[in-house]
């Protein structure tokens, strides 16, 4: 019962949709003070999110239909689950449910997966390029956040609990070397590139290929994938925190938050949208070696 | 008098699942093989019957005789339909596996000299010279050349390429994987002591095989050939987890194995299935099969996404133990040791998300998008082994404590300390919750209208226009880095067989070039070796 609570409720479900759309208000505030504009009301994300589930479901004819109207529920059960594991480690006592950094690492593909296996099952063309292209992505990002994720491994020696790496935190965050740092940059762009965001956005590249992999879905089945997004907006800074700035917690989470949240956003603000082949060619030649430097000082002990 | 028979928990565990596999591919192949069937049969049988000597004899010279029948059935399943393309892999399987042998022989003497004993029995040897280091080695590269571990895994691709795909996923994808690996897990807990040095071979060799065989995945265009690299690949895995050394090295990489043949056992009946019925294994002609096969699509995405490491299945959790023990392996060594085992650590996990890249390819290839043709559903033979397969990736993923590691593994290796978290069955509950959950949520608020179907939205484009999955990572292909390597790997420049092929024609040429047939050059060469033969005997 209790594990349904922190499932559904606090720190789970209710409680980090709710974070995680405030989250992704900050940033569309920030993009709109950006580019001079005055942005949205704090509530605009979950009536926009509200609003998909009272629209009308349209699925293409050509389309493989379980697999097509199941691919954003099970994304968005698969964050659900992540969710109680890192939230359980941040903002829990003692939690009953433990999973370790493998896991989660693990799990936190499964979305993206789905994601991609829901384009595909729409047969649009569109969806296929967008899907190719996500794919790339994704074998670029999570490249690099291998190796910032075994940086941390080094660090906390082996210890692959959640807590451990929190609790190996408390006087010295692993961000305070070289190696740490390094790695952090390293995992702020790995966040940038699993959100999506400009200038990692070639699989939804609106002006483009017309939101790629998005492109057949609609009403209800949309919900679930901007829910899933939303609960993104949450999740992958946090993880971001435990993993490198984990010595204070509690309301210091906030501000910490914030500064990720404000990095993403300049980030997204100040550069153009990267084609595909030249984000493969960025991250594999000059992120990973990058990041096997940052563990061979990890090894050695910077 | 010393036992010939060994019936430990390991020879058991691979026995039981030997049988398994034959069963199931038997039943498989009443639908597919439909020539040559007494021959076929034939060979299948003694296959089984050499597998299950292998497994339980503890004598080497016993072993060595089952390993020669296994190569020479080898040779005659792939061959069954007689056509050239069949010949030549036959042949070249038969080279690299049976001079693969003459290794393991060479080895099991070097170890017999140094030991004293012919059979698991005898003392546990310590690596401490070059002798016993070469020893290792040598049984090494006849487990390797079974299994498919680089550089001696190039008939894999060939064989999956053009062999009938029961025949594949019996020897190549199940059976070649269980011996090879049981018999380098048993050298390694039960024969040596493995020192640093064979360590670091092993991690390189197997990190090393985890990423170059998936590159190799990603590129190709036929089905056959994917999943035939990715058999490779997945080798690596389990020779990392060996290569530890510890309980939990051996633990996973021996699970692993399980989960690999399991899993690209099913994934080659799966492209079975496909091929039956539509005729082919190319990607190009392919495409939008999971309307008209469903059951067939659901075997091959439980296994696609289990051998790409999604959780809850078994392929996570396999994977998930050997990165325990190479976390730990770096944890507790130090020197280069530490620095091989963290790279290895790096290749494993970057390989495994190359391997989904290329299964969502698979997937998306084959069962997803647009429809080419219309195709039926197969029968209930060439159904049921596959969802036999892919049930046990699911039972084995979400209840691996209670099954493989409690029944299978413990009572072999011990008690298996387990540090990482991971409680599968409850997530499993409560992913399946959450579904169920966002199903409710979908349904109700979609309860009053009717899901409205419509043609797909292409801006006003011909829908003919459909980018080729085939081609999905051909950009990889051009790569500036990558190029060069891409081009020799296809060229075969890596291939060992090619390699050696060439050395030995250079060699023959050589001789042809003496072999001038002038009658004079002969009687100068005779001259010369009675001359040769006369300071020998008398210069003493």
């Amino acid at each position: 019962m209790k594990l349904l609570f922190n499932y559904l409720i606090f720190p789970g479900f209710l409680f980090s949709l709710f974070w995680g759309g405030l989250g992704w208000w900050v940033e569309r505030k920030l993009t709109a003070r950006f580019q001079y504009r005055v942005g949205p009301p704090w509530y605009q994300n979950f009536i926009d999110i509200l609003k998909l589930f009272f629209k009308e479901q349209v699925i293409p004819k050509d389309s493989f239909k379980p697999l097509f109207i199941a691919s954003p529920i099970i994304s968005f059960s698969s964050v659900l689950l992540v969710i109680l594991f890192i939230t359980q480690a941040l903002f829990l006592k003692e939690s009953i449910f433990q999973a370790d950094l493998l896991v989660v690492f693990y799990l936190l593909i499964t979305p993206s997966l789905f994601t991609i296996l829901g384009g595909f099952s729409s047969a649009n063309p569109l969806a296929s390029c967008g899907a190719a292209r996500e794919v790339k992505l994704m074998l670029s990002y999570e490249f690099i956040f291998v190796t910032s994720l075994i940086v941390v491994l080094i660090k906390s020696k082996g210890n692959l609990s959640l807590e451990g790496i929190i609790s190996l935190q408390k006087s010295f965050p692993f961000l305070g070397s070289i190696s740490g740092f390094i790695a952090f940059i390293l995992g702020l762009i790995w966040l940038q590139a699993k959100m999506g965001l400009v200038p990692f956005d070639v699989s939804e590249a609106e002006q483009e290929i017309m939101a790629g992999i998005y492109i057949e879905y609609g009403g209800p089945l949309l919900g679930f994938f901007k829910l899933t997004r939303a609960l993104f907006y949450f999740i992958l800074p946090l993880f971001l925190i435990l993993l490198f700035w984990a010595d204070n917690l509690g309301w210091h989470l906030i501000y910490k938050y914030l500064i990720i949240i404000l990095l993403i956003s300049v980030i997204k603000n100040t550069n153009p949208r990267l084609r595909a082949d030249d984000i493969v060619k960025f991250f594999w030649f000059l992120l990973f070696p990058l990041g096997l430097l940052a563990i061979i000082l990890a090894i050695l002990g910077f | 008098m010393r036992s010939l028979v060994i019936f430990d928990g390991l020879s058991k565990f691979i026995g039981v699942f030997v049988v398994l596999f034959t069963v199931l591919i038997f039943i498989y192949s009443l639908a597919f093989i439909k020539r040559r069937r007494f021959y076929y049969y034939f060979w299948f049988i003694l296959t089984f019957l050499a597998s299950l000597g292998v497994v339980f004899s503890s004598n080497f010279v016993l072993i060595l005789i089952f390993w020669g029948f296994l190569g020479l059935s080898l040779f005659s399943l792939i061959n069954l339909d007689r056509t050239s393309q069949q010949a030549d892999t036959a042949k070249k399987t038969f080279i690299i596996v049976g001079g693969s042998d003459a290794f393991l022989l060479l080895g099991f003497l070097i170890l017999t000299y140094l030991s004293g004993s012919i059979d698991f029995s005898g003392n546990k040897l310590e690596i401490n010279s070059l002798l016993s280091l070469f020893s290792f080695l040598f049984i090494g590269i006849g487990c390797f050349a079974k299994a498919g571990l680089m550089p001696f895994h190039t008939w894999i691709p060939d064989v999956s390429q053009h062999a009938p795909l029961p025949v594949v996923a019996y020897l190549p994808a199940s059976i070649d994987k269980l011996l090879g690996i049981y018999l380098l897990a048993r050298v390694i807990k039960d024969v040596f002591i493995l020192n640093g040095l064979a360590k670091v071979i092993l991690i390189f060799l197997g990190g090393f095989t985890v990423i170059s065989a998936v590159m190799m995945a990603l590129i190709q265009h036929n089905i056959r050939r994917l999943l035939g690299f990715h058999a490779i690949s997945q080798v690596g895995y389990m020779v990392l987890g060996l290569g530890c050394g510890s309980i939990l090295g051996l633990a996973g990489g021996l699970f692993h194995m399980l989960n690999n043949a399991l899993y690209k056992a099913c994934l080659f009946l799966t492209a079975g299935n496909v091929e039956e019925k539509t005729g082919s294994s190319e990607l190009e002609d392919l495409g939008g099969l999971a309307k008209f096969m469903p059951l067939t699509f659901l075997g091959g995405l439980i296994s696609a996404l289990s051998i790409s490491g999604i959780p809850p299945l078994n392929g996570f959790v396999s994977k998930w133990i050997v990165y325990q023990a190479l976390i730990d392996l770096v944890g507790n060594s130090s020197g280069s040791l530490k620095i091989v085992g963290s790279l290895g650590l790096v290749f494993a996990l970057v390989g495994s998300g190359l391997t989904l890249a290329s299964f969502l390819k698979f997937l998306g290839g084959v069962f997803l998008g647009k429809s080419k043709k219309k195709v039926k559903e197969g029968n209930f033979f060439l159904l049921f082994p596959v969802l036999v397969l892919a049930g046990f990736c699911v039972i084995f993923g979400i209840f691996f404590r209670e099954t493989v590691l409690n029944i299978f593994l413990k009572p072999y290796l011990g008690e298996i300390k387990i540090y990482g978290l991971w409680e599968a069955s409850l997530a499993t509950l409560l992913i399946i919750f959450g579904l169920v959950l966002g199903l409710l949520i979908f349904f109700i608020f979609s309860l009053k209208k009717k899901f409205r179907q419509d043609n797909l939205f292409v801006g006003g484009e011909e829908e003919e226009a459909q980018p080729l999955v085939s081609d999905f990572y051909t950009s990889f292909r051009k790569m500036r880095f990558l190029a060069p390597v891409y081009d020799k790997a296809c060229q075969g420049f890596f291939d060992i067989y090619q390699v050696l092929k060439k050395i030995t024609f250079s060699f023959a040429n050589f001789l042809k070039y003496l072999h001038n047939g002038v009658l004079p050059t002969y009687l100068v060469w005779c001259l010369l070796g009675v001359l040769g033969l006369f300071l020998a005997f008398f210069r003493f």
